[in-house]
């Protein structure tokens, strides 16, 4: 039997719990009253159980920082809104920058909450895509609430946010797959669908790599536009570097500049960017090369000359591991090969990097080591496999002695019972 | 034929059978002492050790350089810092497994693939790698530098 | 022969050779059983030659036992040739122990007097297996480890003590370095010194007593039954189907060598089709049938049951079977070994199936 004290204890406990799951959003007059408002509305309506969860609720914020009005006007809508000064009610488009903004713009104001967090949201977004369409006027753009949500607002970091890497593809496709709303501005809506089969949407989508580039990483965030021309190679070096650097060095790099093409995307593809494959420098359908130039041109001759390096060690390695497994299948070990395997598996990726830098000599120095480690390794699974051959030799030789003897004595018996045989005879 | 020269052939016979057997006997003895002797004498390579290994002498070691050595399966990044000390690391790189190299200038570890970058200590610091780099202890033993795994402690 | 005189006249051998050389084999149509018991002597003394072999270079510890091996088996040379001597020869070795087993079994050899043989010999049997349970696991691979995880758990199902049997065989709770270091000294110390006095025992009583025949056979009377002398003639026929056993096993050596296979890891989970070796397939196998719950019994524990009392009647079978000693066949016995062969046979190729 449980003590009366420890009933009461209980009793007590079970009545804050309720103070305490809200203890952290004041219960003002707006709460007060929407709380009711929203026992009315839909689920996707109940603004203050999407606000509980808020990050401005917990710093404290109340509705009226946002919105204005007095939110110590308990029980009185009139003074609580309508007739106060400050009170701006529901937020405009246009009206959510200078709401935001307010804060977010403020260094000194958000600096009490992080010595590190941006304040030039707004003045990036007025250079976006999104800003200069909103001043000419076009409300089918994206505002803050478009992306951050409006009343659950969640930090970057929080991967239920609409922001965080793994969910921008989807949000930012919420308007730029509609064709409604893209109607006017005239901008294309396959991007998600291209995004989505492409190495990197299937990275970051399916394998939930988040070192995977999602819209924003190519874009921008609020001063999201496309790319110059002339950036691309930036935009997409910020990851492939080395890629970057080969190409802006090779003789390519100033042709497409001057006529207007986006380096990598010429290429590769910009939403639809599907993993590369040995085909482009192949003088054939997936040629990347035969759209610009004809047969007659030395480009021709490069390509090809690549081609061929990349698929001399495509094969090779292919030769060898066929080896070293056929030796491991005759129960040699072989963990030593398999370094040489991996090597020339490591040289051929650094190859297809280095064709970036459209320089035969320069490719075909980097592929040298290739080469070797596959010849490493089908050196190794030969004397493996020689090895096998040596153990069959002796195990014949040893038979062959095994049976000789056994014969010999077989012999030497038989003798014996002849002896015994004639001596009792 | 004669007894005698009956009992003389069987004789013969007999020592013949004798020294086939004989034959036989060394024959099948030395085919199973050669193996298990040479079974004995140690290989050069006194034991396939995979808690530690030697990757060379400091000398071989240039200040600001890097090796990248065998530790058993993996493939580890031994580094000689400016100021003189050794660091060991995976060589794998925590995104998609290429190697790593080491950045002389910044004393930084640089993955190829994707931009990966990691201080010195083998923390993954900018890109995207989602993990440090594992951590090796390398000793120094009479000008020897001996890698070996960490201590669990 | 001058060694013999050399020891002789220092100590008398004189009335062994007499003995040794009276010894004769019995010839019948069951004469060719007689080779299963020297042949598994063979196979035992193949298996401490190449045992000690590779004891001089393997290493236990969870840490280098696999290493060891792997080191043994691709740095040493011949090497490959000991260990896989000693892997197939310790199948074989159980295998043929079986077969003697059976043999003597059905020739009803264990009748007085030589139930004493038959008790040494049921012995040295649980003692191979012994052997074969311990050093399965000295590799340390993965397939060893989840093997001896599962054939321990086993013993943690006999009522009352097990949990103090699973924790003396496991030097623990679990299958870890402790059990390998506590499996490589009952392998290579314990069994060895065990087995050796027991095989001393058993082999005495066989050349004291002589070789036994079947009932049927000793109805015959002594003059009309056809034998050959133990040596040379016997003996060099002994020597003949050791060495054809020798090749066969460096045949199997060669070309079917046994795969080491990834290191045990405790931490990763058990991959499919575990299971432990051949010789205990059928025993695995009836455990995994047997309903949860027989009668008031839980299931396990009523296949230990049945397998304890099921071995102690075969260990028996000399005093139970009495009628044997007065050349009476009772078709019992003679079903009962032989629906224990069919249930073996069974069971293990049902393992094998699934």
């Amino acid at each position: 039997m449980i003590k009366r004290s420890y009933w009461l204890l209980i009793g007590l406990l079970f009545s804050f719990s309720t103070l305490i799951a809200d203890s952290t959003l004041k219960k003002d007059a707006c709460v007060s009253c929407h709380i009711e408002v929203d026992e009315e509305n839909d689920d996707e309506d109940k603004i203050v159980s999407y606000y509980k969860s808020d990050l401005h609720v917990k710093l404290g914020f109340s509705c009226a920082d946002c919105h204005g009005g007095d939110p110590e006007a308990y029980d009185d809508e009139d003074e609580a809104m309508w007739e106060n000064d400050t009170f701006i009610g529901v937020i405009e488009k246009e009206e959510q920058l200078e709401v935001c903004g307010k804060c977010h713009s403020n260094p000194v104001f958000m600096r009490q909450y992080s010595t590190d967090i941006k304040v030039d949201q707004v003045t990036q977004y007025l250079t976006s895509g999104h800003g200069i369409a909103l001043e000419n006027g076009n409300e089918n753009v994206a505002v803050c609430s478009s992306c951050h949500g409006v009343h659950g607002i969640l930090p970057v970091d929080d991967p239920r946010a609409p922001v965080y890497a793994k969910n921008i593809p989807k949000t930012c496709s919420k308007c730029h797959s509609d064709e409604t709303v893209m109607f006017e501005s005239g901008l294309p809506t396959n991007q998600f669908t291209e995004y989505e089969m492409s190495v990197h949407g299937m990275a970051l989508l399916d394998r939930g790599d988040i070192g995977a580039p999602a819209c924003n990483d190519c874009h921008g965030n609020h001063g999201a536009s496309p790319p110059y021309v002339s950036n691309v190679d930036q935009i997409c070096g910020t990851c492939h570097s080395n890629n970057k650097d080969l190409f802006q060095k090779s003789h390519l790099n100033d042709i497409f500049l001057s006529k207007g093409l986006g380096q990598c995307e010429a290429c590769h593809g910009n939403h639809d960017i599907a993993k590369p494959t040995d085909e482009f420098l192949n003088w054939a359908d997936e040629s990347t090369c035969k759209p610009c130039h004809e047969d007659s041109h030395p480009a021709k001759a490069l390509a090809l000359s690549f081609y061929q390096t990349i698929d001399s060690l495509k094969t090779g390695l292919e030769h060898a591991r066929k080896m070293v497994e056929k030796a491991e299948h005759k129960g040699m070990i072989v963990s030593n090969l398999l370094f040489d395997l991996d090597d020339a598996k490591k040289a051929l990726i650094h190859t297809r990097t280095n064709i970036h830098s459209f320089n035969k000599a320069f490719v075909d120095t980097g592929a040298a080591p290739g080469f070797q480690s596959i010849q490493a390794a089908i050196i190794g699974a030969k004397e493996s496999l020689e090895e096998v051959e040596y153990r069959k030799k002796g195990l014949f030789i040893f038979s062959l002695i095994i049976t000789f003897f056994v014969i010999a004595i077989g012999f030497k018996i038989n003798e014996w019972k002849k002896q015994r045989e004639s001596a009792s005879n | 034929m004669s007894q005698t020269k009956r009992s003389e052939v069987k004789k013969e016979r007999r020592s013949f059978l004798n020294t086939l057997l004989k034959t036989g006997l060394v024959a099948w003895v030395a085919s199973v002492i050669y193996p298990v002797a040479r079974f004995l004498i140690p290989p050069k390579m006194a034991e396939l050790n995979v808690s530690s290994i030697e990757v060379g002498l400091i000398s071989d070691f240039p200040k600001s350089s890097s090796k990248i050595v065998r530790f058993g399966r993996k493939p580890i990044i031994v580094i000689r810092k400016e100021s003189g000390d050794f660091k060991a690391l995976e060589a794998t790189c925590t995104h998609l497994d290429c190697n790593v190299q080491f950045k002389s200038e910044t004393e930084q570890i640089w993955c190829a693939c994707h931009n990966g970058l990691y201080d010195i200590e083998g923390k993954n610091i900018s890109g995207p790698p989602p993990k440090p780099l594992a951590q090796f202890k390398v000793d120094i033993a009479r000008e020897k530098i001996i890698v070996s795994q960490m201590d669990l402690s | 022969m001058k060694i013999y005189e050399w020891i002789n006249e220092r100590v008398d051998i004189s009335s062994i050779k007499k003995i040794a050389l009276k010894k004769r084999v019995p010839i019948f149509y069951g004469t060719i059983w007689y080779y299963l018991g020297g042949v598994s002597l063979f196979l035992f003394m193949i298996q401490v030659f190449t045992g000690i072999l590779l004891v001089l270079y393997y290493q236990p510890g969870a840490e280098t036992a696999y290493e060891s091996v792997k080191f043994i088996i691709s740095r040493v040379e011949f090497g490959w040739l000991i260990r896989e001597v000693h892997s197939w020869s310790a199948n074989l070795f159980i295998l043929f122990v079986f077969f003697h087993m059976f043999t003597v079994f059905f020739a009803k050899a264990y009748r007085k007097p030589r139930e004493m043989t038959w008790i040494s010999g049921m012995i040295l049997l649980l003692l191979s297996l012994g052997f074969g349970f311990s050093g399965y696991l000295l590799p340390w691979n993965e397939l060893a480890y989840f093997a001896t995880k599962v054939g321990s758990d086993i013993a943690g199902a006999i009522p009352i003590i097990g949990d103090f049997a699973l924790r003396l065989l496991r030097s623990g709770d679990e299958v870890s370095g402790a059990t390998l270091t506590r499996f490589y000294g009952i392998h290579t110390a314990l069994l060895p010194g065990i087995f050796t006095v027991m095989l001393g025992l058993h082999l005495i009583l066989v050349q004291v007593q002589g070789m036994s025949v079947p009932p049927e056979i000793e109805k015959i009377p002594e003059k009309e039954r056809k034998s050959i002398p133990f040596f040379p003639d016997f003996a060099l026929q002994d020597a003949m189907a050791w060495l054809i056993v020798l090749n066969i096993i460096a045949l199997l050596a060669v070309f079917f060598p046994w795969e080491l296979g990834p290191k045990a890891d405790p931490l990763a989970s058990a991959p499919a089709g575990i299971r432990p070796e051949w010789y205990f397939m059928f025993m695995f196998q009836t455990l995994k049938y047997i309903p949860a719950h027989v009668l008031f019994i839980e299931g396990e524990l009523f296949g230990i049951l049945l397998f304890s009392i099921g071995g102690f009647i075969w260990f028996m079978v000399p005093f139970l079977d009495k009628k044997a000693h007065e050349g009476i066949r009772t078709p019992f016995w003679t079903w009962f070994g032989i629906l224990l062969i069919i249930y073996m046979i069974v069971f293990t190729a049902w393992g094998y199936l699934t």
